[in-house]
């Protein structure tokens, strides 16, 4: 029974290095590719195109956003095991600046660990991909500063409470700032293009795209508690009711968790509209380069937002593990407890895939409605859709990968204290 | 019609139980208590087939439980038993009646039916007017009570009670067991209760002590 | 406790003759022992001996004389004295049960299985207490409650001797 309670830390540990490690290979990639698209970029875009360093900003935002989210998350999930134990030392006497300190090197030592094996593997990468790799060293410093970073945060709440260890006291229930956010970034975005400067524009695009990421984001939660709101109402099984409930409970850590998701989905409908496009209208192929790096970037977005959903979702049980335990023990079978997970993500998923395809597609076709070639409209939502699906499918399969964690935590152990 | 024979079960190094035998008649009211680390809650676990007993048997209506495979033994749970935390262990983002409705609706009943057995189950327990609300705007009596009453929603022959006003003052705590006892006697309801208040154990028909994982008396 | 002290707070509501006081004195605190009416008159003597009580009236209707005491200023004086004063907490440990445990361990034979025994007629005698609780007076759950506390206290105390029982009878033979 204390033996899981002395196993945790350990695992804790673990997933922090892993996390870490995965942070440092995104983000060295990143810079890798980043690398290579600057270097195609000058060989046949630069000249060609004027919105090439849109491409190239569009790119940086899809790739530093996983790397960040991710970060965040993992360290969300430390901070959420660490809890208790940080709470125990403050009610033991140890002070606030002491308990921050115990965190922030305990995370900063994982991270560590981590960003040394990412790093090692991200310089593998940027050797293959034949680019200098000295850039990608930047990315393991990065991440030990933000593991540390995230463990002087992960105190927050125990220092501001000694006794407030209950999880989720509060729900995190949307924001109307949410959707100021969503404008600003867009205003910046239309601003950059009015413009026309191409440095002030690539800055003006990069950093609105960042911020309408962050935006959308937010903006998500509303979305995914509307959606919940209507499963729940629909909801006919316990599956769907549990489900329907701990997603509208939270739409918050959902939208979060599935930032990622939504962006790849965005990113690819966008991409696929536009080359079909290209394809319909037989432009010369000259952008092969540049959708093979946004191809190759929603590719690691998509691994990354798999990371983040699993992390997400251990999270979650985390949280839930003796409400589980108990549902189990009083006959709820495990599949049915699982299809819960998988449910849990098809709610959340569905809509914010869906509302990213259509707004991917969107993005592409209004500025170009005069030109844009009608005939190929059902090839482009065709793509779209495969895009939105592709999300929505993989936010599942992620959800089916933490069913053993799931069968740990139904363990009658849990119901111990 | 549940009994056990010969039990035994230890984690590790430690033995929780040793040749613990047991019979439990129909709507008996029967108190397992002993010290902390005594095997009290094992016991119960093995009891109500959630673990496997390593040596020995459970019988429940003459069928062998422990022998069961995990879908067995959950079914068996979730039409046969019944079972009470100490605390409680609602799902906090499920109304008091969602979460009484659970039970019911994992074994394949239809929504609106399964709510309205629930609001009844409820009202029972005297906690009606708690239906719509979550469990974290419950007093501690409350959300035991609806804990209870998600227990005996689908008509149990055995409810399994484990330190059910643990977390309780004593008048809240009374008001459970009463109501729990009440209950389960008007449905002829076998109740298997461990607890270390004798207060609690007051309201057993039997006693049975534990003590180093053995019965004492 | 004190029989004339519940026998002037009863009087304290209206003058009341010796049957009417131990009827309702049995009613008041069903838990305790039943007065028997001899000790009911010779405490309300006592009382008026003390100028704590006196006769209200005589009443004779057909049947026997019947005496109706009436509560004093000065008794009243003596009511509120006493329940101001604190009850002392048991000083000494006079407990049956505790003495013959130690007796039991003493002369050679322990005491587990005269423990085990004692706590099934505790449990069995709280058992009946809480079946009474179901349907009784409020009177009846307050003593009920008393009686439960106490008892289980004793059993929490049976507790503890056994598992200390151990190091006790070493400390003897040593």
């Amino acid at each position: 029974m204390s033996g899981q309670g002395h196993a945790r830390p350990v695992g804790r540990g673990r997933l922090m290095t892993a996390g870490a490690a995965l942070a440092t290979l995104l983000l060295g990639a990143a810079v890798a590719l980043l690398e290579l698209g600057l270097l195609s970029s000058r060989e046949d875009l630069w000249r060609t195109r004027d919105d090439a360093p849109l491409i190239a900003a569009l790119a940086l935002a899809l790739m530093a956003v996983p790397a960040a989210a991710f970060v965040h998350q993992v360290s969300r999930l430390a901070q959420a095991t660490g809890e208790r134990r940080l709470a125990a030392l403050r009610l033991a006497g140890a002070t606030a600046g002491q308990v921050r300190l115990i965190a922030a090197r305990e995370s900063g030592r994982h991270a560590l660990a981590g960003a040394l094996l990412g790093g090692a593997a991200a310089l593998a990468f940027a050797l293959v991909l034949g680019v200098s790799p000295w850039w990608t060293l930047v990315a393991p410093p990065v991440v030990v500063l933000g593991g540390v970073l995230s463990g002087l945060m992960a105190g927050r709440h125990v220092i501001a409470s000694p006794l407030g260890v209950v999880r989720r006291a509060r729900l995190r229930q949307p924001r109307a700032l949410d959707l100021v956010l969503l404008l600003l970034g867009g205003g910046m975005i239309t601003a950059g293009f009015v413009l026309k400067h191409w440095f002030i524009t690539s800055v003006l695009v990069g950093v609105g795209a960042v911020v309408l990421v962050f935006g959308l984001t937010l903006a998500a939660t509303w979305l995914i508690r509307a959606s919940a709101r209507r499963a729940g109402r629909r909801a006919g099984t316990a599956e769907a009711l549990l489900a329907a409930r701990l997603v509208e409970a939270d739409p918050r850590a959902w939208a979060r968790t599935l930032s990622v998701v939504g962006l790849t989905v965005f990113f690819g409908a966008g991409v696929t509209t536009q080359q079909t496009i290209v394809l319909l209208r037989d432009v010369s192929s000259s952008f092969e380069a540049g959708y093979r790096l946004v191809y190759l970037a929603l590719l690691i977005a998509l691994v990354t937002s798999a990371g983040a959903l699993v992390v997400h979702q251990a999270e979650d049980l985390l949280d839930h593990r003796r409400s589980f335990a108990a549902l189990s023990a009083a006959g709820a079978p495990g599949d049915a407890l699982g299809r819960v997970l998988t449910r849990q993500a098809l709610i959340a998923a569905t809509p914010v895939c869906a509302v990213a395809a259509v707004a991917g597609v969107l993005v592409v076709v209004l500025p170009l409605v005069d030109v844009f070639p009608w005939t190929g409209l059902p090839l482009t939502l065709g793509l779209a859709g495969a895009m939105a699906g592709i999300g929505v499918l993989g936010a599942s399969l992620v959800a089916r990968l933490a069913r053993p964690i799931l069968a740990r935590a139904l363990h009658p152990g849990a119901l111990h204290r | 019609m549940l009994e056990a024979r010969a039990l035994r079960k230890s984690f590790g190094r430690t033995t929780a139980l040793e040749g613990v035998s047991l019979s439990i008649g129909e709507g008996e009211i029967v108190a397992i208590t002993g010290p902390s680390g005594s095997g009290k809650s094992t016991l119960l676990h093995c009891l109500a087939g959630i673990i496997r007993p390593e040596a020995g048997e459970v019988t429940f209506g003459g069928r062998r439980v422990d022998s069961l495979d995990d879908a067995g033994r959950t079914r068996l749970r979730r039409e046969s038993f019944g079972i009470v935390f100490q605390h409680g262990e609602l799902v906090p983002e499920l109304s008091a009646m969602e979460n009484v409705a659970l039970p019911l609706l994992f074994g394949g009943h239809a929504g609106q039916e399964s709510l309205r057995s629930a609001m009844e189950a409820l009202e029972r327990l005297g906690v009606a007017d708690c239906a719509e609300r979550l469990p974290g705007e419950l007093s501690g009596g409350q959300s035991q009570r609806v804990a209870v009453a998600r227990a005996l929603v689908a008509g149990p022959k055995v409810v399994f009670a484990d330190e059910p006003t643990g977390a309780l003052d004593s008048l809240a705590g009374e008001l459970v067991m009463k109501e729990l006892v009440r209950t389960a006697e008007a449905a002829r309801m076998a109740l298997v209760i461990v607890t270390h208040d004798n207060r609690v154990a007051s309201y057993a028909n039997r006693e049975i002590v534990l003590r180093d994982g053995r019965v004492a008396g | 406790m004190s029989t004339g002290h519940v026998l002037l707070g009863l009087l304290v509501e209206r003058p009341k003759h010796g049957y009417e006081l131990k009827k309702e004195h049995d009613h008041r605190l069903p838990g305790s022992r039943p007065l028997a009416y001899g000790q009911v008159y010779a405490t309300l003597q006592r009382l008026e001996r003390d100028g704590w009580a006196e006769v209200a009236e005589t009443l004779q209707e057909g049947g026997p004389e019947r005496t109706v005491y009436a509560i004093t200023d000065e008794g009243k004086a003596e009511l509120d004295g006493w329940l101001e004063r604190l009850e002392p907490p048991a000083p000494h440990v006079a407990s049956p049960l505790f003495a013959r445990v130690v007796v039991a361990t003493l002369a050679g034979g322990g005491a587990d299985g005269y423990l085990l025994r004692q706590r099934a007629a505790h449990l069995a005698r709280m058992r009946e207490l809480t079946l009474r609780k179901a349907d009784g007076t409020p009177a009846q759950v307050l003593a009920a409650d008393y009686a439960l506390q106490h008892l289980d206290a004793d059993l929490r105390w049976i507790e503890t001797a056994i598992a200390r029982l151990a190091d006790l009878k070493e400390e003897i033979d040593a």
